[in-house]
């Protein structure tokens, strides 16, 4: 039952996928409400999943057939565990809300059976990626997902100009097809280091099933440290392909202009696919690194941890302070999305850092997840419905919609606060799991961390206030988009907040925050109960780790107030800034010398964009060009036409020369005559 | 008619039959060498599934001597690489129809409908030789039958490519010629000393020289050799122009002609020489990394569309090599499937870059762009065979490229850093390939419609030209999706490595 419900949960959607085309030729009505009925069908099923999480000791339950035997050995088939379950159940429900969302905002899109086998692969992608019992499998759905998300991101292919996002002037703007291809190129070299890092642990490990990786663990990890340094190039090449998916330093510059498809997809790509992939495969690892560390006492493995910590704060930060600048909506909530991940990864990298707070930073990584998802889709489906009213990506354009939208600044006001950390939403309590498992490992990052939520207080309450509390704007935005509406125009027969369809599903992820939020602190408790039970695979380690008691420092009983006064210290100023204006940013900015340049970092991205395009884009688009115009040139040209020339030219002189000098040309041609026969004598007899 | 030499001859024999009614009905030339291929793939499909059910097959001919013999042998390795280089054959043969059709439009536009009609047919009464070049290469067990077949090819493709190529095709076809008569001769010359150390001309008597002084030289002579076929950095430098210049409707092919010395690498050096091919490792290993690099990097520089294809074969071609190198089971059976995959892939890429070039007549892509809106059935062949090249799920490539690579890195743990760099770097370049065909993709299909295109009418092409491509792609997913079935046949003889 537990495994046919996975397998219902990856293959629903895949089949909806491959079926839309069909059924739009039956009735387009049909294929809009069946791709959506397929993706219930998933939802439906993770969802029957979600009570084994109350009895975590009867998982891990496995199911996997053998698909390939020689010459190497890989199953397919799926594991459910109390992490496949979490995921399964992020992915497919809000997957579910955001496609019935869809059925409003998409309404009247000419390419919509296009759209719709996309979303439907993505989903049933990221399934696959997270059910799995195989490595080889979770690469399948991983690649999967980096096409779907290739075709959604890119998905106004013709690049109108409506839909450039970026700007205005003179910041560059980008285009939707530009923007699909840096993130399937960004993510594409995250994938294929990771799948390295896959192979050297296949090479050692002989084999990529999960529940056999984690019993040989103890075999396999010791082969792999005999050669030294090893483990830690494993834990790079491994870590290289959530960085990419997960977009976290130094990949994390795809993410901001995925945003460029239609509104619900970068709900999509941001609450529950594409980006929770890294964040999962990472969780997967930890019990494995974790014991290489802590039981096996490989002082490599650490790096895992101190990689995966270090490189999720400072993510965390570096595009908290993006989004404190931002102009456009979406962007807003791209980095926002960049810095909460990098929450995710700190968490489960403090699991690692000191002994005791596996399950601790584990639960608070994965909570946090699921948090995120649900305030992240929230505000992103709400953000759509936003730029449809405003007919403008930027802020500035946005004001003044409050009283068009009041239902969709409800459901914004809960999602944001959700996002800031205040309690009692979800986001509170999983950011506060975040922060205590943090401040037993390390002061330095939880200080980091904790600069990271006051600054994110402030770019939720900038944006929150420019969209609704804002000076009313134009409601288009003729200078920046050429005069064309943004957005797919207005169809008929919907009220500002948009169709039942949309206000519907902002709703319903409105209400499960609240819900989510009162029963924080109990679904805190039973993730952690599962997770302690069946997420660490207890045969892998039973001698030690779950028992090593936590050293729980000093201070953590001021955690939570401290996090509450840090986001009333960051969400004050923004408010006084851009809700009541009694401080004009602009007047700021004009006065300080260092705010400007602040401001200009900020924006620029800290300049790592561009320069990652100098290096990588730039350096090998010049090189290229070197080694065809040069070399490759050079090359065909003597090949070709000027060694030919010359022999023949020499051939010519030899033959002149022997005419000429010796008038006895026959005597010359039976020299070489004899000489071709000796040396066929000497292959076929001397040789021989 | 014994089926290995019914499916050596029946393209020998549609070559024939179009020479014959060439005059009545030149038309009918197009269908005669498809339908005719259709029938020899069909064989080759059913003694696969012998193959897979028993043992091999096989038949011999007395030609010349006892020692030159013609003996043709279908086992796990040859039967799969022979029914996918005849669908290959066969759907290209198709495809043809309607493209040589417009070629010989344009290239004799002057010529007299009768003259037209010549050219149309002999096309295909040349085409057929191909498949039989192909046959004879893979099924013969006799060094002197590969070497002739692999002459057939050539000589073939020089005929081919005068007649029908692009620009400077004449030249363009001597060079290939030279080409291949110099690899093809060093081949014969590795044959020669194999014959004067063991006696016998046979691939199944090679592995008594193993170890000999002169074993070491052969196998030299046969990777050199073998290598100017492949077009592996420093040997590569034919191959873009080449590839570019000849008639598109023969682009897959052409990637087979080449990709094909991977498996006559397999045959005469790897499986039975593997100790003395082991001496090459490391150096092939290192020429096949900075091939995939440096190919990649060339078709990124490439602004048109046909040389964008034929540089992209250098790349793709050299993880093949790569797998071959590192000598492990799982990266010979995988360097042997992405082989392939990657003949798959580049016929529905380069073909589907013939489309764009037979609708638009352009073949600089910075003259193209949108073409989406117009061509949808066109832009999803090209971006699956973008999919198909770089290697991602559910296509074969994919399969292909994690078995090779598992391979790779076992032989790179062996070897310490440089192995592992080598591995690490060769699964990295793969992101050039995403870059350079997606990118292709970008230019040419998305965007608005470019101005110089604006009015044209720009549709799909015939069904003949597009469902072949669509079978070849549907064929790669099925392989991708359950490689288990042409692993074990692999694994029947390369297994034994």
């Amino acid at each position: 039952m537990t495994t046919l419900a996975a397998w219902v949960c990856i293959g629903a959607p895949l089949a909806g996928a491959g079926l839309t085309p069909l059924l739009a030729r039956v009735h387009p009505r049909l294929r809009d409400l069946g791709a959506v009925a397929f993706s219930a069908a998933a939802a439906a099923a993770a969802l029957s999943l979600l009570p084994r999480l109350v009895h975590p000791e009867e998982l891990p339950v496995e199911q996997t057939l053998a698909w390939i035997e020689r010459p190497i050995r890989i199953g397919f088939g799926v594991l459910v565990d109390p992490l496949a379950i979490v995921l399964a159940n992020v992915v497919a429900v809000v997957g579910f809300v955001i496609m019935v969302y869809c059925l409003g905002y998409m309404r009247g899109d000419p390419a919509r059976t296009r759209f719709w086998m996309w979303m439907n692969g993505f989903i049933g992608s990221m399934l696959l990626l997270v059910l799995a019992s195989d490595l080889l499998f979770v690469f399948v759905g991983w690649k999967l997902v980096g096409v779907c998300s290739f075709g959604l991101i890119g998905y106004y292919y013709q690049d109108q100009r409506k839909y450039w996002i970026g700007g205005p002037p003179p910041d560059p703007f980008v285009k939707p097809s530009e923007a699909g291809l840096k993130a399937l190129v960004v993510t594409g070299l995250g994938d294929m280091l990771m799948l390295g890092g896959l192979l050297l642990v296949y090479v050692h490990a002989g084999t990529l099933n999960f529940l056999e990786l984690y019993a040989t663990a103890p075999d396999w990890l010791a082969a792999m440290s005999a050669t030294p340094g090893l483990v830690v190039v494993v834990a790079l090449l491994l870590l290289a392909g959530p960085l990419g998916k997960s977009a976290q330093f130094p990949f994390h510059e795809w993410l901001p202009e995925a945003m460029a498809g239609p509104g619900p997809v970068s709900a999509l790509i941001h609450a529950a696919t594409m980006v929770k992939s890294g964040v999962y495969l990472v969780a997967r690892l930890v019990p494995l690194f974790y014991y290489g560390y802590w039981v096996a006492g490989i002082g490599e493995a650490g790096w895992f941890f101190q990689l995966t910590a270090w490189i999720g704060a400072f993510t965390a930060f570096l595009a908290a302070t993006q989004g404190l600048v931002a102009v456009e909506l979406k962007k807003v909530l791209a980095y926002s999305t960049v810095s909460q991940i990098g929450y995710m990864m700190l968490g489960l990298g403090v699991a690692g850092l000191a002994p005791g707070l596996l399950a601790g930073g584990y639960t608070a990584g994965v909570f946090h997840l699921v948090s995120h998802a649900l305030f992240k889709a929230c505000l992103f489906l709400c953000a759509g419905t936003v730029i449809q009213a405003a007919q403008s990506f930027y802020l500035t354009d946005m004001g003044g919609v409050r009283s068009a939208l009041p239902l969709t600044r409800g459901f914004m006001l809960v999602a944001a606060l959700a996002l800031m950390g205040v309690p009692p939403l979800p986001g509170f309590w999983s950011k506060d799991a975040v922060l205590l498992a943090t401040v037993d490992a390390s002061l330095p990052l939880f200080g980091l961390a904790l600069a990271t939520a006051a600054i994110t207080a402030a770019y939720t309450v900038r944006f929150f206030a420019l969209v609704f509390h804002g000076p009313a704007g134009p409601h288009r935005s003729e200078a920046a988009h050429g005069g064309e509406p943004a957005g797919d125009g207005e169809p008929p027969g919907r009220s500002a907040d948009g169709t039942p369809s949309m206000r519907w599903a902002a709703g319903a992820l409105a209400l499960g925050l609240v819900a989510a939020g009162l029963g924080g602190p109990a679904l805190e408790r039973l993730l952690h109960h599962a997770f302690a039970i069946a997420g660490f695979h207890e045969a892998l380690l039973l001698d030690g780790p779950l028992r090593l008691a936590a050293v729980e420092s000093p201070g953590r009983g001021l955690v939570p107030t401290l996090s509450v006064l840090v986001v009333l210290a960051g969400a004050a100023p923004a408010w006084l800034a851009y809700g009541r204006g009694t401080v004009a940013p602009g007047a700021v900015l004009e006065r300080s010398r260092t705010a400007r340049a602040l401001h200009r970092f900020f924006r620029s991205r800290w300049g790592i964009d561009a320069a990652l395009a100098r290096v990588f884009v730039d350096g090998t688009r010049r090189i290229a060009l070197h080694v065809a115009r040069k070399w490759e040139a050079e090359l065909d040209e003597a090949v070709h036409r000027r060694w030919p020339a010359r022999l023949t030219e020499r051939m010519q002189d030899l033959v002149h020369h022997l005419r000429a000098d010796t008038e006895v040309l026959l005597y010359n041609v039976s020299y070489v005559l004899i000489l071709f026969g000796l040396l066929l004598a000497y292959m076929f007899l001397g040789a021989g | 008619m014994p089926v290995l030499l019914q499916i050596l001859l029946t393209p020998a024999a549609a070559s024939l039959a179009v020479v014959l009614t060439r005059r009545r009905r030149p038309r009918a030339a197009g269908w005669i060498a498809s339908l005719a291929l259709l029938y020899a793939t069909g064989l080759a499909g059913a003694v696969t599934l012998d193959v897979a059910r028993g043992t091999p097959i096989l038949e011999d001919y007395l030609v010349l001597s006892p020692d030159i013999e013609l003996q043709l042998l279908a086992d796990g390795l040859s039967a799969p690489t022979l029914a996918v280089v005849l669908l290959l054959c066969t759907a290209l043969s198709f495809y043809s129809v309607r493209y040589i059709e417009r070629r010989v439009a344009v290239l004799y536009a002057a010529a007299d409908p009768a003259a037209k009609g010549a050219h149309y047919s002999r096309f295909f009464a040349l085409l057929p030789l191909f498949p039989l070049g192909f046959v004879g290469t893979i099924l013969s067990t006799n060094l002197v039958a590969v070497y002739f077949f692999m002459e057939v090819l050539t000589v073939t493709l020089f005929f081919l490519m005068a007649y029908y190529g692009y620009r400077e095709r004449v030249r363009v076809a001597m060079v290939s010629l030279s080409w291949g008569i110099i690899g093809a001769l060093l081949f014969l010359v590795a044959a020669l000393l194999v014959y004067s150390q063991t006696g016998s001309l046979s691939t199944a008597d090679l592995p008594g020289m193993a170890g000999t002084p002169l074993a070491a030289g052969a196998v030299a002579l046969f990777i050199v050799s073998l290598m100017m076929k492949l077009a592996v950095v420093p040997f590569h430098v034919w191959m873009p122009s080449v590839h570019a210049e000849h008639p598109t409707c023969i682009a897959g092919l052409l990637a087979v002609y080449a990709n094909l010395a991977v498996y006559i690498l397999v045959r005469v050096a790897v499986l039975p020489l593997e100790a003395d091919v082991a001496r090459f490792g490391p150096v092939l290993m290192v020429l096949a990394l900075v091939t995939m690099v440096y190919g990649s990097l060339l078709a990124l520089a490439q602004t048109d569309i046909k040389r964008l294809a034929a540089c992209s074969t250098i790349s793709q071609i050299a993880y093949s090599v790569l797998g071959l190198a590192a000598l492990t089971t799982a990266s010979v059976e995988g360097g042997m499937l992405f082989f392939l995959s990657h003949v798959m892939g580049k016929t529905v890429f380069f073909s589907t870059a013939g489309i764009v070039v037979y609708v638009t007549g352009v073949r600089d892509m910075n003259a193209l762009g949108g073409l989406a809106s117009r061509m949808p059935v066109t832009a999803a062949l090209w971006i699956a065979g973008c999919l198909m090249l770089s290697g991602f799920p559910p296509f074969s490539s994919f399969a292909a490229e994690w078995i090779m690579f598992t391979g790779i890195f076992e032989r790179g743990a062996a070897m310490g850093p440089l192995g592992l760099a080598v591995a690490v770097g060769g699964l990295t370049a793969v992101v050039l390939t995403v870059a350079y065909t997606f990118g292709a993709a970008r230019k040419i299909f998305f965007g608005p419609l470019h101005p110089g295109l604006r009015g044209r009418d720009l549709r799909d092409p015939p069904w003949t030209m597009t469902v072949p491509l669509i079978v070849v792609a549907a064929v790669s997913m099925a392989l991708g999706l359950y490689p288990a079935p042409v692993m074990a046949l692999l694994d029947t003889v390369i297994g034994t490595l």
